[in-house]
């Protein structure tokens, strides 16, 4: 009895005398506030990151690749976007990891809450992947004055030059080569090692995507096949961007072979 | 009315709006409570005192932080938990401690003596309680020996309900094993 006395005394003397205060409310407030934003942020950077992988999927040359067969493969792994689903992954994680140290949801079995957090952003992200929305963050990705260029470093990948595949519009056909205008510029392949040759399908203005070997400057092709471009319409729109005006002139500007100095963006 | 007739939550929040001094009515409440839950993991009584002081200083600094519509006494709890586990680790030979009638409450609720060889001491089930998993001891000392329910161990020991009951159990088969070696 004593002792409890003794130490109601000493606590309510170090709270009189001003040595031991209440915390003020606002600090608990901006704590939750702070966790509950990291969690919501974590969540919607998945979502939004997660919309891009399947919208990049969907629309772009990398699973097309797969028609190839064994060939088109190493193609297909050149061209995945790596770094979208790494950074879905860890923002997946830091919204975990978030859950799990501030107990935000203790009464539920972690396990499930994680599942249901994964299944959620799957859904959330499919759905979204089929609006407007991740084409306008692929737009703003090039336009310095856009949000959506804090997207563009994550979609390097999407947009840089394939070793193993290649995928444009044909504009200049000749012997033993076409050249084409492709997103990241023009490439000339070269049909020599091609194992079957239908050349008459390389029309110009046709869209044509192939697999083989790529060396600086230009392209050996093993396998060719001409494409309807309104299934890739990423990549579409990569060549009218990087082409502008040019993308809309006829094949007459480039009659004269590359060999001959006749590829200006070369 | 006095401040006796109101309940623990309404006096959290008579303490943080009106009257700081209401907080020693807390105080009487939860002391002998906390003390008897404290000495299962401090044997020094000097000790043990210093934490029970720390444990109800620290309530006080973050009484804003409780939420009135939880219980009051599962939020002090965890605050005691936590600072007895801090204890532990500073002395990591510590024993867990039953006194002669939590012996009894081994044999009648834990039910471990129809299934062992002799006579178990109390002595065997402090050690063999210390030797269990912390996952495992935490919920069975609070729902055998401070008769708790699920639903306040889940919330002193912020884990699903169902998870307590799941501890208790495997913790009770692992504790059986333990004092059969």
């Amino acid at each position: 009895m004593e002792n409890n006395l003794n130490i109601e005394n000493k606590v309510m003397e170090e709270i009189k005398s001003g040595r031991v205060k209440l915390r003020s409310k606002y600090i608990f407030l901006a704590e939750k506030l702070g966790v509950g934003s990291a969690f919501a942020l974590s969540i919607i950077l998945a979502i939004l990151f997660f919309t891009l992988l399947l919208f990049y999927l969907r629309s772009s040359d990398n699973l097309f690749y797969l028609s190839f067969g064994s060939r088109g493969f190493m193609a297909f792994l050149d061209s995945f976007p790596y770094s979208l689903v790494l950074i879905s992954i860890f923002c997946l994680l830091v919204a975990g990891f978030i859950l799990k140290k501030t107990n935000l949801i203790y009464k539920r079995p972690f396990g499930q809450m994680a599942i249901f957090l994964i299944i959620a952003v799957i859904l959330l992200s499919t759905v979204l992947a089929f609006t407007r929305l991740a084409e306008r963050i692929e737009q703003g990705a090039f336009n310095p004055n856009s949000p959506g260029r804090f997207f563009r470093p994550f979609m390097r990948g999407c947009f840089e030059e394939r070793r193993g595949g290649v995928v444009g519009r044909t504009v200049e056909v000749g012997g033993d080569y076409i050249i084409i205008q492709t997103p990241n510029g023009l490439r000339q392949l070269q049909l020599n090692a091609l194992e079957q040759t239908s050349l008459n399908e390389m029309a110009t203005g046709s869209w044509v995507m192939a697999v083989g070997e790529g060396e600086e400057g230009s392209f050996s092709v093993q396998l060719i096949k001409r494409i309807d471009v309104n299934e890739m319409p990423f990549v579409e729109r990569g060549v009218r961007r990087h082409f502008g005006q040019q993308f809309l002139n006829t094949s007459t500007e480039f009659r004269t072979p590359c060999s001959m100095g006749g590829c200006p963006n070369r | 009315m006095s401040l006796s007739e109101l309940s623990d939550e309404e006096l959290v929040v008579v303490v943080r709006e009106k009257d700081k001094e209401a907080y020693g009515e807390l105080i009487k409440r939860y002391q002998t409570k906390l003390s008897h839950y404290l000495r299962k993991f401090i044997n020094n009584s000097a000790e043990l005192e210093d934490v029970l002081q720390d444990v109800f200083i620290k309530a006080f600094r973050n009484l804003n932080s409780f939420d009135t519509e939880q219980k009051f006494s599962s939020w002090i709890f965890r605050i005691t938990h936590n600072e007895a586990i801090n204890n532990i680790k500073k002395r990591k030979n510590e024993r867990l401690l039953l006194d002669e009638n939590e012996w009894d409450v081994v044999d009648e609720k834990i039910d471990l003596g129809r299934e062992l060889d002799g006579k178990i001491t109390g002595e065997q089930v402090a050690v063999a309680l210390t030797k269990l998993k912390e996952k495992y001891r935490d919920p069975i000392v609070l729902f055998f020996f401070e008769e708790k329910t699920y639903e306040e161990i889940s919330d002193i020991l912020k884990i699903p309900v169902n998870t307590v009951g799941t501890f208790i159990s495997r913790g009770k088969k692992h504790l059986k094993d333990l004092l059969k070696k």
